[in-house]
């Protein structure tokens, strides 16, 4: 049934559009925009939708943004989560990069890190299909695949009451991200590079849910240093809609992010 | 393109056996799925995730997002067939309605725009014509 009604669907939506009289709705009152609703599953872009903004900047040699290998044998289960948002950012990067045998080593230590928080079957189930893609070349498939893995490995988190470390998921996939767009924004700045630093909601939503982690996750060395970072960082991406970042607040911003990527993978003491 | 929707299907029917999602929020995603399906032939990604829940006539529902300037932008709607007319309003950060593209078909509606500025936009959901039901909401971008 869906099959048959997919060609027409695909007809409607583009032959009856119409441009819409947004004036006629009335503007939400500041009560109404309070109560919205905020999810991680709608409210949080994905990492491929900030690399499809940036990638209209202009070409970007992706390749040139591999880190070397993070470890993979960390003790602290916050500090696991927190790269392993990062390894997924990486995973982002390398199908940028469409870059095969990365995909691949990154695979491997997703489902490493995966396995450490128990949510490894997950990503285990996806693994052959991500591989697949890779060899084959089909990339966009690969960024739907890699989605579906982050948002099932965040499920499972979820479904195991463990929301603290869907939290650290998101943190350290975000800071990756930060990191790799603004050291690219930086080395090549334009104004409208730096309006797309423009952040403020989701460095609100993952602030208020650093503050509401539970004191095990919050007592943690590297939670403690990202909460202190990612309010630094807060300043620097929550200016003002009519203005952009300035070229030395995008290095100041890329400076902040490094650091707390190096930090987040060192071993703790 | 086939694989893609497949995919999609098959993601969705694991989700809901596993997380036991209401029936009437399957269908409505069922119903947004397909129609978002639509936008992928132009070029849009669709993002996995979506926003679910109830509304009722003049009860809609408003959910934050955050987009990028550059990226174009479609979010699709479909409800369960009490609602007999639906639409999607996008707002700025500041509360003031943007002026988007629409698509509308009795319980299913979409609205697509590209944002001026990266930030805070909010989307809201609404029953124009039926009784209460249930929803699902999608995006796609590219």
């Amino acid at each position: 049934m869906i099959w048959k009604l997919r060609p027409l669907a695909g007809c409607l939506a583009f032959v009856c559009l119409c441009a819409s009289a947004a004036a006629d709705a009335t503007p939400l009152t500041p009560a109404e925009m309070a109560a919205a609703a905020r999810t991680d599953g709608i409210s949080i872009p994905m990492p491929g939708e900030f690399m499809a903004a940036l990638n209209k900047l202009g070409k970007i040699d992706w390749a040139a943004k591999f880190r070397l290998p993070i470890g993979t044998n960390y003790t602290s289960r916050p500090q696991m989560a927190l790269n392993l948002g990062g390894l997924i950012a990486d995973g982002y990067i390398a199908v940028e990069a469409q870059d095969a045998p990365q995909v691949k080593n990154i695979g491997r230590d997703v489902i490493s890190l995966a396995a450490a928080l128990g949510v490894s079957k997950e990503v285990t189930k996806r693994s052959s299909s991500i591989e697949t893609f890779a060899e084959k070349g089909q990339w966009d498939q690969l960024k739907e695949e890699l989605e579906a893995t982050q948002n099932e490995v965040k499920q499972a988190m979820i479904d195991a009451k463990d929301q603290d470390l869907v939290t650290l998921v998101s943190v350290g996939g975000w800071l990756r991200g930060m990191d790799v767009i603004s050291g690219q924004i930086a080395a090549h700045y334009t104004e409208l590079g730096g309006k797309l630093l423009r952040q403020p909601g989701i460095i609100e939503f993952l602030n208020e849910h650093l503050d509401k982690l539970q004191d095990k996750a919050r007592d943690d060395a590297s939670v403690r240093m990202v909460r202190k970072k990612m309010a630094d960082i807060q300043k620097l991406v929550a200016f003002p809609l009519d203005k952009a970042a300035t070229a030395e607040q995008v290095k100041e911003l890329n400076v902040i992010t490094a650091e707390a990527l190096r930090e987040i993978s060192k071993k703790q003491k | 393109m086939k694989r893609l929707f497949l995919t999609l299907v098959c993601a969705f029917f694991a989700a809901t056996g596993l997380h036991a999602v209401p029936d009437g929020e399957v269908a409505a995603r069922r119903t947004a799925l397909d129609i978002a399906g639509a936008f992928t032939n132009d070029g849009f990604k669709l993002r996995d995730g979506n926003w679910s829940g109830s509304f009722a006539p003049g009860k809609p529902g408003i959910v934050q997002v955050n987009l990028y300037a550059g990226n174009q932008y479609w979010f699709t709607l479909g409800a369960t067939s009490p609602a007999k007319k639906v639409h999607v309003t996008i707002y700025d950060e500041t509360g003031k309605p943007v002026k988007t593209d629409e698509y509308q078909d009795t319980s299913v509606a979409a609205a697509g725009f590209s944002p001026d500025n990266s930030g805070t936009f909010y989307v809201e959901v609404e029953i124009v014509e039926g009784a209460a039901a249930d929803f699902c909401l999608v995006y796609s971008y590219k």
